[in-house]
């Protein structure tokens, strides 16, 4: 499949989801009051803001994350191509794991994945 | 006009409209909301172009990751709700003139260069073969190079915690 038919899919898509919703929201009666617009999350009316401050804990998880996520960009292309390859890339990935797994090791040591 | 070209001028449209939202929005977690628009939109150009792993690369890594530690990195700051001031009208007009002048100058020098225009042999990147020079050790080969990408990370990842982590005081 090329991206152009995949493009027109979702596009196709969105206008046919877009277009029952706006029209259903055209014809149907509305009826709007207060209680309506209130968020029923728990049933609990939000007080304040909902812009809070974060803990700091989920920066560094944030961090790591990244680093991780990194590290599986390479190893799709490696799932790709590893069984044409053999022996070879999977050496390669097994020394790539290692050096990441130091890392992992560290994090560990230093008790950065444990929250605060 | 082909659905192709349709579908450039949609993506550059969507990437022209929120970078312009992104740096005039005058709250900061909405300028990041609309950065994330903007780094999707660049996917799709790179689909276009049948650059599937670099757009897979840059949805999960700069509209997934990059992202979300820009919003985590923002909502850790206290002036979340904070609101700029609209910008005074003397700034604006220096603004545009400065944006305009060098918009002009990165124009006409593009327009002036004269490209060589050659056909470039249509090889098609897919993941196989980015895969195998990824992980060759032959001539086409870029096997060291992969393993000290790991180094390199590893080296992030010592970075991010002595950065993030506070030490606790013995």
């Amino acid at each position: 499949m090329t991206s152009e038919s995949l493009i027109l899919f979702f596009i196709v898509g969105l206008v046919l989801v877009g277009g029952a919703i706006l029209f259903s929201s055209y014809i149907a009666p509305t009826s709007t009051n207060l209680q309506k617009s209130e968020a029923y999350e728990c049933g609990v009316p939000t007080k304040g803001i909902t812009w809070l401050q974060f803990n700091v804990g989920y920066y560094l998880f944030a961090l790591l994350f990244l680093v991780f996520e990194v590290e599986t960009v390479f190893i799709f292309p490696w799932a790709v191509m590893m069984k044409s390859m053999g022996m070879v890339a999977f050496v390669e990935i097994l020394i790539f794991f290692a050096v990441l797994g130091l890392g992992l090791l560290y994090a560990w040591k230093k008790h950065a994945l444990i929250w605060e | 006009m082909s659905i192709h070209e349709l579908m450039f001028y949609l993506f550059s449209g969507m990437i022209l409209l929120f970078s312009v939202l992104t740096v005039t929005s005058r709250r900061i977690l909405r300028a990041a909301t609309y950065l994330l628009f903007v780094l999707i939109s660049t996917a799709g150009i790179y689909f276009m172009l049948n650059y599937q792993f670099l757009a897979a690369v840059q949805l999960t890594l700069y509209a997934g990751g990059i992202v979300v530690l820009i919003i985590f990195s923002i909502l850790l700051t206290s002036h979340i709700t904070h609101k700029f001031e609209p910008i005074g009208i003397k700034k604006m007009v220096f603004t545009i003139v400065a944006v305009a002048a060098g918009a002009i100058l990165t124009i006409t020098t593009v327009l002036n260069y004269g490209f060589n225009t050659v056909v470039a042999s249509s090889q098609n990147p897919d993941m196989q073969l980015i895969g195998g020079s990824l992980l060759g050790y032959g001539r086409d080969g870029y096997a060291l190079p992969f393993e000290v990408i790991s180094v390199l990370l590893l080296a992030a990842i010592f970075g991010s915690i002595v950065i993030a982590k506070k030490e606790k005081s013995k």
